[in-house]
C-alpha cells in the first residue's frame, strides 16, 4: 500500500521510498524516511496534491510521488 | 581586539545558508541592512545577493545564497549554494565561516541542511529563529545542549525585534578564531542503515537517524492548550471548498487591484512625461534634435516608467501573499489545473498577472524554483491579453462587430467576441505550453514537492525589500536597453524625410479622394467622409496631418509596411494596416495612434470619445487603394484582433524575457513562435471569416 491510499486524516507509518532518481531523494530530504509518521491532512481540488504533516510541519506531494512511498501495514 | 592569527583581513565571508521560509530574508537585513550588490550569479539566473557590516571593527561580508532543503544539488539553487560554499564560482568570494539558518518550529528538518554544512568542515553557526512562534506550538529547545551535542555555537534570534543579532555576530568572530571540529554523527548511522536502500536514499535516511538522536532531550513538545491560529486559519484555506473559494476571492482582488489601482498612477506618468515633453519642446528649435529627446528618448523613458506602478503592485501582492505563506497555498490548489498542460502550480499567479502587463508577470515567474516551469511561464505568459490589447479589442468591437443579441438579449455579440478575444490567448498559452512540455522540454517529471508553510504575519521591511529590488532591477537592467531600443524605432519611423516626396504624396492622395468623390453615387453614405477629408486637405491642421502621415508612410517603419503587404494581404489588410502593425511590434499600445496617423488624422488621442469616433468614422471609409472595396470588413477586423490576441508586440516583454533568463535565444524563440502563430491564426479567422460571410 502506498501514502496515495491513506485516508485524509489518518496517520501512516512510512516503510520504503522507491527509486533512486532526484525525486525519491528530494522525498527523503524532506523527511520521508523510512519509519516516520505521516498524516494525511487534505488533498487540493480536481485530484491536485496531497497535503501531509510530518516531523512538525506541512508538506505538500503530487499523486503520483505519493505512489512511490510504501506504507507500513 | 587583536588581529586574527592569520594576519589581519579585510572582511570575513560569511554564507547565510537555511531553507526556504525560514526568515533568512529578514536575518540578512537585520544584520547588513540594504544589500549593496543584487544580481545574478554568472551564467545562471539564481539572485545573488550579497551585503557589508562592520562589527566589533571587524568588516564582514554576508552572502544570500539561494534557500535550499540540501547540499546534495537537484536545482540550479541548489548548485549555486553549493558552488560557493565550495569556492567554485568565480567573482564571487570564497565564505570562511557559515551561518546557517534553521527554524526552531521545524529543527528536525532544518537540521539536515545544518548537519551538511557541518559536514563541509567550515567554521559554521546555527542561528535559531521562529523561538517566539515555536513556543506559540508548545515547543522548547536546549540551545546550550543542542551547541554541545552539535559542536558549534547555536544562536537564538528574533530578527524582526534584532534580538541576538550581536550574539550572532559575536559568535561568528568567535568560530573565525577557533574553529571546531566537524561532528562525526553520521559516520555510525550511515554504518547502520539496512544494505537493502538504494545509496543515494541511505545518507538521508541515516542523516535523519542521527538527527533524531540529536534532538532527543534537546526538543520537548508541549500540545498548547488551544490550536494557534496560524493552524486553525491554515484549515480554513487549506480545505477544499473554503480554501478554494478564499482563493478565488484573493486572486480576484489581487488582479483587479494590479489593474484598476494601477491605471491612475500609470495615466499620472504619462500625464508627467507628456508634461516634460511639452516643456523640452518649448526649450529646443523644432527640428531633428528635438525630436530625438521627444520622439525618442522621453518617449522611451516614458515608456519604462509607466511599468514601474503595476509591477510594484504586484510584488506588493507577491511578497505579502509569500511572506505568510499563502503562495504555496495557491500554488497548492491550482497545481492540477496547471499540470495539465504541463506547467505547476507556482505557474499560476505569474500567468493570472500577465493579464495586466506580461513585465511583471515574467518578473514574478522568479517564484518558481524548477527552472523548466519557470522557463514555459515565461515563454507562454506574453500570450495571455494584457492590458494594453484591450483598447483595440474595444475600438474594433465597438465599430465592426454587430450589436446584435446572443441568444439571450443580455448577451451582446461585441461583448462575445471581446470574451473570445481573452479565450484565444488562454487557450494558445494551454496548447503551445502542452507542446513545449511534451517536445523541446521534454524530460523525467519535475517533482512537486512543496513545503506549506505555517501561517505568519509578513513582515513589512521584507515586503518593501522585494518591492523596491523588483523595481529598481526592471528599471536598472530592463529600462535601459528599453530606451535604447525606442531610440532605434523613433530613427526607423522618422527617416529618411523628404519634403518633395511628401508634397507628392499629398498631392497623389488629394486626386485619389476628387477621383473618388466624383466616381461614388450621389445617395452612397461614404459621400459625406470622403468630402469631409477632402475638405480637411485644404486647412492647416488638415493638411499637417495627410503631411504626418505620408512622412510616417515614406519612413523605412512605412516601408517596411509596404514592404511585406504580400504578406499581410492574404489576412485581408491593405499596406497601411502592415505599416501600423510593423509599427506596432516595439509596443502595442501605439497601434491606434498609429493608425490615426496613417490614415492622415495627425496626433488625435483614439482613446477619448471624440478622437475614438473620429478614427472609427476614418477606418470605416477606408477603402483599398483604386478602389471602392472597404478595408475594414468584420472578418478583417477579427483578423487584426486575433494577430493582436497573439502577437509579441512589446519590446519591453522582449527585453525582459532576455534579462530573466540571461539568454537572448529565449526572446527571439518568444518574438518567432508568437508572430508565427499570430500570422496563421488571423489568416484563418479572415480566411474563415470571409467564406462563411460569402
Amino acid at each position: 500500500m502506498s501514502l496515495e491510499q491513506v485516508a485524509i486524516g489518518s496517520v501512516a507509518r512510512v516503510a520504503n521510498v522507491s527509486g533512486s532518481d532526484s525525486t525519491s531523494l528530494r522525498l527523503l530530504e524532506m523527511g520521508l524516511t523510512p519509519g516516520v509518521n505521516v498524516r494525511v491532512v487534505g488533498t487540493a481540488p480536481l485530484g491536485g496534491p496531497l497535503e501531509l504533516e510530518l516531523r512538525g510541519y506541512r508538506l505538500s506531494i503530487r499523486r503520483h510521488e505519493a505512489a512511490r512511498v510504501a506504507i507500513a501495514k | 581586539m587583536s588581529p586574527p592569527p592569520d594576519g589581519p583581513r579585510a572582511a570575513i565571508v560569511v554564507a547565510l545558508v537555511g531553507n526556504p521560509n525560514t526568515g533568512k530574508s529578514t536575518l540578512f537585513s537585520a544584520l547588513a541592512g540594504i544589500p549593496t550588490r543584487i544580481g545574478n550569479y554568472p551564467g545562471v539566473t539564481v539572485e545573488e545577493k550579497i551585503g557589508r557590516f562592520t562589527h566589533r571593527g571587524q568588516t564582514i561580508e554576508l552572502i544570500d545564497l539561494p534557500g535550499t532543503y540540501s547540499l546534495v544539488p537537484k536545482s540550479p539553487d541548489e548548485q549555486v549554494a553549493v558552488d560557493v560554499l565550495r569556492g567554485r564560482l568565480p567573482g564571487v568570494p570564497t565564505p570562511d565561516c557559515v551561518v546557517v539558518v534553521a527554524d526552531a518550529t521545524n529543527l528536525e528538518r532544518n537540521l539536515y541542511l545544518a548537519t551538511q554544512a557541518l559536514d563541509l568542515g567550515m567554521p559554521t553557526v546555527i542561528a535559531l529563529t521562529l523561538s517566539d512562534v515555536a513556543a506559540e506550538k508548545g515547543i522548547t529547545i536546549d540551545a546550550t545542549e543542542l551547541s554541545r551535542r552539535l559542536g558549534c555555537p547555536v544562536v537564538r534570534v528574533v530578527a524582526p525585534k534584532r534580538t541576538g543579532i550581536e550574539a550572532l555576530a559575536d559568535a561568528v568572530l568567535a568560530v573565525m578564531k577557533s574553529p571546531a571540529l566537524p561532528p562525526q554523527g553520521l559516520g555510525p548511522h550511515l554504518a547502520a542503515v539496512e544494505a537493502r536502500h538504494e545509496p543515494a536514499a541511505r545518507e538521508a535516511i541515516a542523516r535523519y537517524a542521527w538527527i533524531e538522536e540529536l534532538l532527543t532531550g534537546v526538543v520537548q513538545r508541549q500540545p498548547p492548550a488551544r490550536r494557534p491560529l496560524g493552524e486553525r486559519i491554515d484549515d480554513l484555506l487549506t480545505h477544499r471548498v473554503w480554501g478554494t473559494l478564499v482563493f478565488a476571492a484573493t486572486m480576484l482582488t489581487m488582479f483587479s487591484s494590479i489593474f484598476w489601482l494601477a491605471t491612475p498612477l500609470m495615466d499620472g506618468i504619462s500625464a508627467g512625461m507628456d508634461a516634460v515633453s511639452g516643456w523640452v519642446e518649448g526649450l529646443l528649435p523644432e527640428g531633428a534634435i528635438r525630436s530625438l529627446v521627444v520622439d525618442g528618448v522621453l518617449a522611451g523613458v516614458g515608456g519604462v516608467v509607466v511599468f514601474v506602478p503595476q509591477i510594484a503592485m504586484l510584488f506588493l501582492f507577491v511578497a505579502i501573499l509569500e511572506g505568510c505563506g499563502y503562495l504555496s497555498r495557491a500554488a497548492f490548489l491550482m497545481d492540477r489545473l496547471l499540470c495539465g498542460v504541463g506547467l505547476g502550480g507556482k505557474s499560476f499567479i505569474p500567468l493570472l498577472s500577465s493579464f495586466a502587463c506580461a513585465i511583471p508577470g515574467i518578473m514574478a515567474a522568479r517564484t518558481i524554483e524548477n527552472p523548466r516551469d519557470r522557463l514555459l511561464t515565461i515563454l507562454v505568459a506574453p500570450l495571455m491579453s494584457c492590458s494594453a490589447r484591450l483598447p483595440v479589442y474595444l475600438l474594433l468591437c465597438g465599430a465592426f462587430v454587430p450589436n446584435v443579441a446572443v441568444g439571450v438579449s443580455w448577451l451582446r455579440l461585441p461583448a462575445v467576441v471581446l470574451a473570445g478575444m481573452y479565450a484565444v490567448g488562454v487557450v494558445t498559452a494551454a496548447l503551445v505550453a502542452l507542446v513545449l512540455s511534451r517536445t523541446i522540454f521534454r524530460g523525467p517529471p519535475q517533482p512537486f514537492v512543496m513545503e506549506l508553510p505555517g501561517w505568519r504575519w509578513p513582515r513589512l521591511e521584507v515586503v518593501l525589500e522585494r518591492v523596491r529590488e523588483a523595481v529598481w532591477s526592471f528599471l536598472q537592467n530592463a529600462g535601459t536597453l528599453i530606451v535604447a531600443v525606442s531610440i532605434v524605432i523613433w530613427a526607423l519611423a522618422s527617416y529618411p524625410h523628404s519634403e518633395p516626396a511628401i508634397d507628392a504624396e499629398v498631392a497623389t492622395h488629394r486626386t485619389m479622394l476628387t477621383t473618388r468623390l466624383a466616381d461614388l453615387p450621389p445617395d452612397d453614405p461614404d459621400r459625406a467622409d470622403v468630402a469631409e477629408e477632402l475638405a480637411s486637405l485644404d486647412t492647416d491642421d488638415g493638411l499637417a496631418a495627410a503631411r504626418r502621415g505620408a512622412a510616417q508612410r515614406q519612413s523605412v517603419l512605412g516601408r517596411m509596411g509596404r514592404l511585406v503587404e504580400p504578406l499581410v494581404r492574404p489576412l485581408g489588410w491593405d499596406w497601411r494596416l502592415g505599416c501600423a502593425a510593423i509599427a506596432s511590434f516595439p509596443a502595442r499600445e501605439v497601434v491606434l495612434g498609429t493608425l490615426a496617423v496613417i490614415y492622415n488624422l495627425g496626433d488625435i488621442d483614439p482613446g477619448d470619445e471624440e478622437g475614438g469616433t473620429a478614427l472609427v468614422r476614418r477606418l470605416r471609409a477606408a477603402t483599398w487603394d483604386g478602389t471602392n472595396r472597404k478595408v475594414f470588413t468584420l472578418p478583417v477586423a477579427l483578423s487584426i484582433m486575433v494577430f493582436f490576441a497573439l502577437c509579441a508586440q512589446c519590446a519591453s516583454t522582449l527585453v525582459v524575457i532576455g534579462r530573466e533568463t540571461s539568454s537572448w535565444l529565449w526572446p527571439v524563440v518568444t518574438f518567432t513562435y508568437m508572430t508565427v502563430l499570430a500570422w496563421l491564426a488571423a489568416f484563418a479567422t479572415y480566411q474563415i471569416g470571409t467564406w462563411l460571410g460569402g
